[in-house]
C-alpha cells in the first residue's frame, strides 16, 4: 500500500526500532541512503546498512538479517517484483520500499500489511484497478457449493429438481464464461501494465522531503537531493520534461535556504556550503578538466561534431575558433585558463553552438560551493561517485568496499575521495569515448531488423570496465547516439540498441543491456526487460535477471547467437 | 586548574617539573565545560546530572548549557547556538588593539577563547555572524600573545631570571610552552651544577 503520511506511518514507526537498510547500488539509492542516514543520526535511530547489487544479494541480505529486524527499508529495489513471494517473510516483518523502478508490481500495491511503498501515489504510476486484477473467492465457492449441491443430489431426480438442474447448469456456464473473459481481460491489463519499465521520481528526493517534513534538512541533505535526481538525469532514466518539472522543485528549496541565511550585514562563513542554481554547460566535467578535453568526450558535442572522423576534429578546430579561443589555453586545465576567457565563456559557447546545430548545450542544474577552492557541479559529483562506485582499480573489487567509498565521497570532508574519483571518472568517460570511435568506425554495430545490436570482443581495450551495469549502459547511451548521428539510414535510426560485453572471461558469461530508441521526445520507457525473460525462456538458455533493472542480464557466451535469434523473432 | 592564571602559576609549573605537558585535546576537554547559551527546538524536563543541573529545555527560550551538550545537540539540529558576547568583531579588535599596545598580558575574553572559537566556529559557524573575520582576529590575538611567551621564555632561560609574572594567560598558552621551558630549565640547572666542582652530582638524577 502507499504511504500517505510519510511522517507517521514510516519515519515515527521506525524511530524507536532497529532498522535494516538495503540499498541498492546506483547514485540516486547512495544519496537517498545518505539523506536518511544523517536523519536517523539526528535521532539515534539504530540501523544496519546492506549495499545489495542484485535480487540474489537481497535474498541473502534478508535471510540474514530476518531473525533481528521486523522493520527493513529497501532502496531502489523491490517494487516491481513481488516481494513477498520472492522473500517469503514472516508475518510480521515490514518493508518500507522507496523504489525508482516502475511498474511498481500489483501485488505490491495492494497489499495491506507488510508492505509499505514510500511513492506518491500520482507519481506516474497508473495502476490497474484492484477489480480489474484480483476477484473474491466468494464466487468461486459458490461455484463449488453448487455443483456440490448437484452432485448430492443427483441420485434422486425429481420434477422440481431436473427444472432447478438446468437452471443452475445455464448459470454455471455463464458464469465460467465470464470468469474466462475476465481472466482475458486481467491478462491483457496486466500485460500492458508490465510491459515497458521506466523509473519514477528520485528516491533522494523523497527522503528529503521527509527531511522537509520533520524540519530536519539542511544544505547536505538538498545537496544529495539534487545529486540523486542528477544521476537519473546522467543515466538517462528520466525525460527530460520530468528533469525540468523536478529542478523547479529543487529551486524552490535552493531559494528557501539561500533566502534563509543570507543577509547583507551578516555574512555566511566561506567555509559554509552555498548551493547556487546553474545555466550551465553540458560539458563533463569541464571545470576539473580542460575544455578541449571535456568537449572531445563529452557525448552530446563528441556526436555533434562526429569527432571519431577527421571531418569532426576539423569542425572543432573551426568552432574554437570560431570562438576566439587560442588552442593553447583552451588545452590548460580549466582551473588556469585565462580569467578574460572563462568571464564569459557560457554565452561565448551557446552563441557558436548553436551556429553548429547544438541548440541545448546548456542545461539547467545546480553548483555547490564550500571553501575557497571547492566548486562541484551536480553532474560532476554523480560521475565521480558512479566511477567509484563501479571501479575495478584493484583486482578483487569487493563491491562493499566500493560501496563504502562512494558513500564516503558523497560528504564535505572526503574532498580526497571525490577528486580520486572525478580521476577515474575522467579515465572511463575516455575509456567509453575511444570505444565508440572503435565501433563506429569499425561498423561494429548491425541492424538486426527489430533492434541495433553491437557486441564488445574480448580484447577490446578496458573491456573490464564496461563489465559492470552502470558504466555498460552509459557506453550502449553514447553508442546509440553516435550511431544516430553518424548513419544516414533512416529506419536505423530509430531502432532501439542491445549491447553485449563479456563479464566473466573464466565463467564465460557475458552481460546483456537494452535500451529504447534515441529520440526528442522519448518517454524512456524500456520493453526489453519481459522481452529478454521472453526469449530466455524460449531458447532455454542460462541466463541470470539479476539486476534490478530488468533490462540488464547476465548471459552464458555460448548460448548468445540462439538468444538473439529467439530475440529477434519475439521482436520482429 | 583556575589557579594556573595567577601569578603564583609560577610555583606551581615548577612542581609539576617531572609531568609531561598536557595533550591540547585534553585541554580543549577541559574547554567544553564552559557554558554557553543555546536555543533549544525541543522540550524536555530539567536533567540532573553529576556535574550540575541541565535545564529545563523549552523550545525557542534560551538555556545555558555546557558546550558538549551544545554542539551534541547542534549537529543533532536539535538547537541554536548563540555566540558568546566576546565574540563580536569590535570587541575583538579592541583587544587586539590593547595586547599590540602593552608589554604585558592583557585579560582574556574567556579562559578558553582559543578552544571556543575553534569549536563553536567549527560547529556552528552559520549561527555566528562574520564568522571568517572573527577567526582572522582571535587568531591575531592569540599570535601576539604567543609571540610575547616566546620572548619572555626566552629571556628567562638566557638571562637565569629566578622569577617571571605570567598574569592572564590561559591554559591552552602555558601548555605550549610548558614542555620546552622546564626541560630547558632543568638542563641549564644541570649545566650550573656541573660547573661546581665536587658538588652534589650523586644527588641529581638524569633526564
Amino acid at each position: 500500500m502507499f504511504v500517505t503520511d510519510i511522517r507517521k506511518d514510516f519515519y515515527e514507526v521506525v524511530a524507536n526500532q532497529r532498522v535494516a537498510l538495503l540499498v541498492a547500488a546506483d547514485i540516486d539509492a547512495l544519496c537517498a541512503c545518505k539523506i536518511l542516514q544523517a536523519l536517523f543520526h539526528c535521532d539515534h535511530v539504530q540501523y544496519t546498512l546492506v549495499p545489495v547489487t542484485g535480487w540474489q544479494d537481497l535474498c541473502t541480505a534478508f535471510l540474514e538479517h530476518k531473525e533481528q529486524f521486523r522493520y527493513f527499508v529497501l532502496i531502489n529495489c523491490g517494487a516491481n517484483v513481488d516481494l513477498l513471494e520472492m522473500l517469503q517473510p514472516d508475518d510480521d516483518s515490514i518493508f518500507f520500499i522507496c523504489d525508482t523502478h516502475r511498474p511498481v508490481d500489483v501485488v505490491n500495491v495492494y497489499n495491506d500489511t507488510q508492505i509499505k511503498l514510500l511513492i506518491k501515489q500520482d507519481d506516474d504510476l497508473s495502476v490497474p484497478s484492484y477489480d480489474d486484477i484480483f476477484r473474491d473467492e466468494e464466487d468461486e465457492d459458490g461455484d463449488g457449493d453448487d455443483s456440490g449441491n448437484e452432485s448430492d443430489g443427483g441420485s434422486e431426480p425429481s420434477g422440481k429438481r431436473r427444472r432447478f438442474d438446468e437452471g443452475a447448469i445455464e448459470r454455471r456456464i455463464e458464469r465460467q464464461r465470464a470468469r474466462r473473459e475476465w481472466e482475458a481481460r486481467r491478462r491483457e491489463i496486466l500485460f500492458d501494465y508490465e510491459q515497458y519499465e521506466y523509473h519514477g521520481t528520485s528516491a533522494a528526493m523523497m527522503f528529503f522531503e521527509l527531511a522537509w517534513v520533520l524540519t530536519k534538512d539542511t544544505k547536505d541533505m538538498l545537496w544529495w537531493a539534487v545529486i540523486g535526481l542528477t544521476d537519473q538525469w546522467v543515466h538517462d532514466k528520466i525525460t527530460h520534461m520530468k528533469y525540468v518539472t523536478d529542478i523547479a522543485t529543487m529551486q524552490r528549496h535552493v531559494s528557501r535556504h539561500n533566502h534563509r541565511n543570507e543577509d547583507e550585514e551578516n555574512s555566511l562563513s566561506i567555509d559554509c556550503m552555498r548551493i547556487s542554481f546553474e545555466y550551465d554547460l553540458r560539458l563533463t566535467l569541464y571545470q576539473h578538466w580542460s575544455l578541449y578535453e571535456s568537449i572531445c568526450n563529452s557525448c552530446y558535442t563528441s556526436c555533434s561534431f562526429k569527432l571519431w572522423t577527421l571531418n569532426g576534429q576539423k569542425k572543432l578546430q573551426e568552432f574554437l575558433a570560431d570562438m576566439g579561443l587560442p588552442l593553447k589555453q583552451v588545452k590548460q586545465k580549466f582551473n588556469s585558463m585565462d580569467i578574460s576567457i572563462k568571464e564569459n565563456l557560457r554565452d561565448v559557447i551557446e552563441e557558436s553552438s548553436n551556429k553548429y546545430g547544438m541548440k541545448d548545450i546548456r542545461i539547467q542544474t545546480f553548483g555547490v560551493h564550500f571553501g575557497f577552492k571547492n566548486r562541484f557541479l551536480a553532474g560532476d559529483m554523480v560521475h565521480a561517485a558512479a566511477a567509484l562506485l563501479e571501479s575495478t582499480e584493484r583486482d578483487e573489487s569487493d563491491t562493499t568496499d566500493n560501496f563504502i567509498k562512494a558513500l564516503d565521497s558523497l560528504s564535505r570532508s572526503n574532498i580526497e575521495w571525490l577528486h580520486s574519483g572525478i580521476d577515474l571518472a575522467k579515465k572511463k568517460l575516455l575509456a567509453i569515448q575511444q570505444t565508440v570511435a572503435s565501433c563506429i568506425c569499425t561498423n561494429l554495430i548491425l541492424s538486426q531488423g527489430p533492434f541495433l545490436y553491437c557486441y564488445l570482443m574480448e580484447g577490446t581495450p578496458d573491456v573490464k570496465l564496461f563489465s559492470k551495469p552502470l558504466a555498460l549502459t552509459l557506453l550502449c547511451k553514447y553508442l546509440l547516439r553516435a550511431f544516430v548521428h553518424s548513419t544516414r539510414n533512416k529506419r536505423c535510426k530509430l531502432l532501439p540498441l542491445v549491447m553485449a560485453a563479456p563479464k566473466d572471461v573464466e565463467k564465460g558469461t557475458a552481460i546483456v543491456v537494452g535500451i529504447p530508441p534515441e529520440s526528442e521526445t522519448s518517454d524512456k520507457k524500456n520493453f526489453f526487460g519481459r522481452a529478454f525473460e521472453k526469449a530466455a525462456e524460449s531458447t532455454s538458455s542460462r541466463t541470470l535477471h539479476n539486476h534490478f533493472d530488468m533490462s540488464i542480464i547476465e548471459l552464458k557466451t555460448e548460448d548468445r547467437s540462439k538468444f538473439l535469434d529467439a530475440l529477434i523473432t519475439l521482436l520482429s | 586548574m583556575t589557579s594556573l592564571s595567577t601569578p603564583r602559576c609560577f610555583w606551581l609549573v615548577r612542581f609539576a617539573a617531572r609531568e609531561t605537558a598536557m595533550d591540547p585535546s585534553e585541554v580543549e576537554f577541559l574547554a567544553e565545560k564552559q557554558l554557553v547559551k543555546i536555543i533549544p527546538n525541543f522540550s524536555l524536563d530539567k536533567i540532573y546530572l553529576i556535574g550540575g543541573d541541565l535545564g529545563p529545555f523549552n523550545p525557542g527560550l534560551p538555556v545555558e548549557v555546557p558546550v558538549w551538550l551544545a554542539l551534541n545537540l547542534k549537529q543533532r539540529q536539535k538547537c541554536r547556538i548563540i555566540p558568546p558576547d566576546w565574540m563580536d568583531v569590535e570587541k575583538l579588535e579592541e583587544m587586539r588593539e590593547l595586547e599590540r599596545k602593552e608589554d604585558a598580558f592583557t585579560p582574556v575574553p574567556s579562559p578558553h577563547y582559543m578552544e571556543l572559537t575553534k569549536l563553536l566556529l567549527n560547529h556552528a559557524s552559520d549561527n555566528i555572524p562574520k564568522a571568517d573575520e572573527i577567526r582572522t582576529l582571535v587568531k591575531d590575538i592569540w599570535d601576539t600573545r604567543i609571540a610575547k611567551l616566546r620572548l619572555s621564555a626566552d629571556s628567562f632561560i638566557s638571562q637565569q631570571e629566578a622569577h617571571a609574572q605570567l598574569d592572564n594567560l590561559t591554559l591552552m598558552e602555558i601548555n605550549t610552552v610548558r614542555e620546552f621551558l622546564l626541560d630547558s630549565l632543568n638542563c641549564m640547572y644541570k649545566l650550573r651544577s656541573n660547573l661546581q666542582p665536587g658538588s652534589r652530582k650523586g644527588q641529581l638524577t638524569d633526564y
